[in-house]
């Protein structure tokens, strides 16, 4: 497999070497930036999907030793059927917004806006390839930095300096959280490779590492009560940045749980679970209603995806098995919805000049292939079957059925609560008369706006009308959650965690 | 040559002979031509500090001490040696250029340097309580009439007269816990207390404490903390840079051989401290969580940057106090090599935030305040990449040698009882806030317009290579850690640990 595994790397590094080489640039030839760039990011993705032919079974796998010192650590990247669609949407979704990127920056700006969007692609692959704790947690860190510059360097209001700040110190406390509870894992193993079950760590020291990765998971998705940071960011971001954000890094703490949160410490994770329920259900209602009360649309979206995402948190805590199969289609999905709307908005707030929803309307009227856009991917976010938002979405509700009733029926409100505030984005945007606050007509999608929101959109239609084949590819990968006690039938998980299976090998 | 009654093994103070040979060649060099240009001066220091560096070499490999047990020649102090040299060599470099602010004769400036390294190497080997004294007395005087080099500059001697009235306290302290721990042990070899070490009484503990204060002193440790920033703010921009890395480098080889020769057999054996060792020590644990606490808060506000690494230097000492906190201090991985790389980290990253300062400005002292860096991407984006990388790794991100300094020391907190989970905290707190401390300034440089660059280009070539330096360095032990590890022969000499 080693052509596989140089692969990984390339993927990984191949836009921030875009990136570099785009500094050596000058600033002004903006046409040679753009096209270095955007080829880049295709080229990317295009790559990416080399990796397909992974099945259930395969995985690409690269373990190089890296620190003995006190404790052991390995460049240890992976591929498998839970990592490819991570990386798979963040190469669509990254080069998406590359492209959208090239009206959106200053044009002086524009060399350093690309550069930190490539890069922040490539600490999102790596976050997503890293199978290591050490190689995880930096990735994890580093992508404050980019993100972190591209508020706060290519925004020009205080509001988004605010923002700015805002989003470092939050996540910034979010990562040093998360860094508490894999030194205070490490110093008990003296590994950062750590997988499957640990079996000689202390009930409550695990209870207590848990709670640490949860709380930076929490942070970084984010779920109720830790998402103030998040409205503020995703409405000042440039669209083609808070696409990144919202499409890709919130994954990241959901993808984290996955990897390594659930099953590191099963018991931990079971401890846990009433409480993580709780703040789930309050993230989709809260979402949800407040998303229902926004008049700006970028707001609007944002509280969407603290509800939706909510329904993850859902489905990763109610220990169904069908939940948990539902949650990376519905992450995968939401990752695609997510990135289009904010896309779309971009190009709707360009042309009525402002997002608030109660001074404009009735776009499609001189832009019909933006009306049709924003119609899909709005129809998506409310969950209409044949689009890729239901099938994750009923999965996770059946499978929370089967465990917790009483949660899976307050989640479904949201569902409801969902077309409400959907329909009322698309309605006051798109219908009705013409008007925009300057008067005047307003212009339909470029070419190049259609083909960068193109690729999202397909990618919905096919999920809505075939999860399956997302589905059927993931089985492998939910299995180590599997031995977490999943249920398969309608009994209720037994309290107990399963008897520890895996041990840490040499290193204990 | 001999002493009656003394043993004198020559070779073990080669290094520091060299120096002082250096030194005086410097001062007569000084003298003969008064018209020396500063490249010549400083070139004769920087090949002082490698004929020492050299005269190092061969004592590798032999642990042994001299002066009949007053003066030891070991892994602590080949490490902390040779830290000590380059950061001299350095500060050789950033000083060639000559600034408005600097005053007085060159030749003296550069024996003061010299002399002030003897100082610090003297400490890094001392192994006796009056030996420990002469080494931080002898880097003290030299630093004191440093920090008044920049006489042009009111602030300057402000900053000379405040270290001096300031320094002698500690002094007074340090020579009064000296006195105590005598009266208890009897003997001045810090030897004797391991003999004693079931028996430590008030006597001992308040010499002891006494001796920390001192020692917090020169460190900067809050509360002890306050001419800190006054004094990096009015000394000479290299001098600052040398202050903030040489005086901690040699303060700490003190603080290390302190608490693992006095409570040696507590330290080897993994697990907390003992209780005698852990009650001698709180004292320092609390002057650390104090000091990562002041240290980033304090910097909040500065809107000068040498003031502001004033601050960061009082939070960053409070995080090596964290490498103590644990025992197997000595072991592979244990604290010894925490506090060492955490050190090497710190002095790479210092010294190359100091040398992106020497490059900038058109040689007045415009280079210190912030509002001078906004947009300074724009004009010089080569020196506003390094200093936000160093910035960076002064926060602790990943794929510096900060970050991996920080996890280094979260692991040995782990490992050290509540009070290591209290400094724990406190640090990662501390990291936070320093978030914002330096977020500003990469914000600064980063996030203002093309407009409002307003810092002037330098054109000093020197201070390059201090910067490309302190990058590599900053870089390379943050992504390949490993290559520290195999840098320190000495570890071949202990068992790697289980």
């Amino acid at each position: 497999m080693s052509g596989m595994i140089n692969l990984i790397d390339t993927v990984i590094f191949l836009p921030l070497f875009t990136g570099i080489v785009l500094l050596f640039v000058p600033r002004s030839a903006t046409r040679v930036l753009k096209g270095i760039a955007l080829a880049g990011a295709l080229a990317t993705f295009a790559l990416s999907l080399a990796f397909l032919p992974l099945g259930t079974a395969s995985a690409a796998d690269q373990s190089v030793p890296w620190i003995s010192g006190p404790f052991t650590a390995a460049y240890h990247i992976r591929v498998d059927a839970l990592r490819l669609f991570f990386v798979l949407l963040t190469t669509l979704v990254g080069a998406g917004s590359i492209w959208a990127a090239f009206s959106y920056a200053h044009v002086e700006r524009l060399r350093g806006f690309m550069f930190l969007l490539l890069a922040f692609e490539t600490t999102l692959l790596g976050l997503f390839t890293a199978a290591d704790l050490l190689l995880f947690y930096i990735y994890w860190d580093l992508m404050l930095i980019p993100v972190f510059l591209l508020l706060s360097g290519y925004a020009d209001s205080q509001a988004a300096r605010r923002a700015a700040w805002g989003y470092l110190i939050y996540n910034g406390a979010g990562g040093l959280v998360l860094l508490l509870g894999v030194i205070a894992l490490v110093s008990q193993v003296h590994t950062f490779e750590v997988s499957g079950l640990l079996v000689n760590l202390s009930q409550s020291l695990q209870w207590w590492i848990f709670a640490a990765f949860a709380i930076a998971f929490l942070i970084k998705t984010p779920a109720f009560p830790f998402h103030s940071w998040m409205p503020p960011t995703y409405t000042q971001s440039p669209p083609p940045l808070v696409a990144m954000v919202s499409g890709v890094q919130s994954k990241a703490g959901l993808f984290g749980l996955l990897a390594f949160g659930l099953p590191l410490f099963p018991a931990a994770a079971h401890a846990w679970a009433p409480l993580l329920l709780v703040l789930a259900v309050a993230s989709i209602l809260y979402g949800a209603i407040a998303a229902m009360g926004e008049r700006d649309a970028k707001t609007l979206v944002a509280f969407s995806s603290l509800s939706h995402l909510g329904f993850v948190w859902l489905a990763l805590f109610a220990f169904s098995i069908t939940a948990v199969s539902g949650s990376i289609l519905m992450l995968i999905s939401h990752g695609l919805i997510a990135a289009a709307l904010f896309l779309l908005l971009g190009f709707v707030e360009e042309r009525a000049g402002t997002r608030d929803l109660s001074s404009f309307g009735g776009l499609s009227q001189s832009a019909p292939r933006l009306g049709v856009f924003m119609l899909i991917a709005a129809m998506a976010a409310l969950g209409l079957p044949g689009l890729s938002g239901f099938a994750g979405e009923f999965l996770i509700l059946i499978g929370t059925w089967q465990t917790q009733p009483l949660y899976a029926s307050l989640a479904l409100i949201a569902v409801v609560l969902a077309s409400v505030y959907m329909l009322k984005l698309y309605q006051s945007t798109m219908h009705g008369p013409e008007r925009l606050p300057h008067g005047g007509v307003a212009l339909d999608l470029r070419a190049r706006e259609m083909w960068l929101v193109a690729p999202l959109l397909a990618a919905i239609i096919f999920l809505g009308v075939w999860p399956g084949w997302l589905n059927d590819r993931t089985p492998t990968a939910v299995e180590p959650s599997a031995n977490i006690g999943l249920s398969t039938s309608n009994a209720r998980v037994p309290a107990a965690p399963a008897p520890a299976r895996v041990s840490l090998g040499a290193h204990l | 040559m001999s002493f009656p009654g003394v043993t004198i093994d020559w070779q073990v103070l080669a290094p520091i002979l060299a120096l002082a040979a250096g030194g005086l060649l410097l001062m007569i060099v000084d003298l003969v031509s008064r018209s020396a240009p500063r490249a010549v001066l400083f070139g004769i220091g920087i090949l002082t500090c490698v004929a020492a560096f050299v005269t190092m070499l061969p004592l590798y490999g032999q642990e042994t001490v001299t002066l009949n047990g007053a003066f030891a020649s070991d892994r602590f102090s080949w490490t902390f040696d040779a830290l000590l040299l380059v950061t001299l060599a350095v500060t050789f470099v950033l000083s060639s250029l000559r600034r408005s602010e600097d005053g007085g004769s060159a030749g003296a400036y550069g024996a003061l340097l010299i002399f002030c390294t003897i100082g610090g190497m003297v400490m890094a080997g001392a192994n006796n309580l009056i030996i420990i004294f002469l080494g931080i007395e002898q880097l003290s005087l030299a630093l004191y009439v440093l920090a008044g080099t920049g006489f042009p500059r009111e602030a300057s001697q402000e900053a000379a007269l405040k270290y001096v009235l300031l320094g002698s306290l500690a002094s007074g302290f340090l020579i009064f816990g000296s006195a105590l721990l005598y009266g208890f042990s009897g003997s001045i070899q810090l030897d004797a207390f391991v003999r004693l070490a079931g028996h430590f009484n008030g006597l001992f503990y308040a010499g002891f404490a006494l001796l920390l204060v001192g020692l917090a002193f020169k460190l900067g440790l809050a509360p002890f903390h306050t001419w800190v920033p006054d004094v990096y703010e009015g000394s000479p921009l290299a001098v600052t840079g040398f202050m903030a890395v040489a005086v901690k480098v040699a303060a700490f080889a003190v603080l290390a051989r302190l608490a693992f020769t006095i409570f040696g057999p507590a330290m080897t054996v993994a697990g907390p401290l003992t209780a005698g060792a852990s009650l001698a020590m709180t004292p320092l644990w609390i002057l650390a969580i104090l000091s990562m606490l002041v240290g980033n808060l304090g910097a909040i506000r500065q809107r000068n940057l040498k003031r502001l690494l004033g601050y960061s230097s009082i939070a960053q000492a409070g995080y090596i106090v964290v490498s103590l906190v644990a025992a197997d201090f000595g072991g592979f991985g244990g604290g010894l090599m925490t506090m060492l790389f955490y050190l090497t980290a710190y002095a790479f990253t210092t010294l190359g935030a100091f040398a992106v300062m020497a490059l900038l400005g058109d040689g007045s002292d415009s280079y210190a305040d912030l509002d001078a860096y906004r947009g300074l991407h724009f004009r010089q984006p080569w020196p506003a990449a390094a200093m936000a990388l160093f910035f960076f790794s002064l926060a602790g991100i990943p794929a510096t040698a900060g970050f991996y300094g920080k996890i280094l020391l979260l692991e040995q907190a782990f490992a050290g009882g509540p009070w290591g989970l209290a400094m724990a905290v406190a640090l990662v707190f501390g990291t936070l806030v320093s978030f914002y401390v330096y977020g500003k300034v990469v914000w600064d440089m980063y996030a203002y317009s093309e407009d409002e660059a307003v810092l002037p280009t330098g054109h000093a070539f020197a201070p390059w290579v201090a910067v490309a330096a302190g990058a590599a360095g900053t870089l390379v032990f943050g992504i390949a850690p490993q290559l520290f590890y195999a840098s320190q022969p000495f570890l071949l000499m202990v068992p790697p640990a289980k």
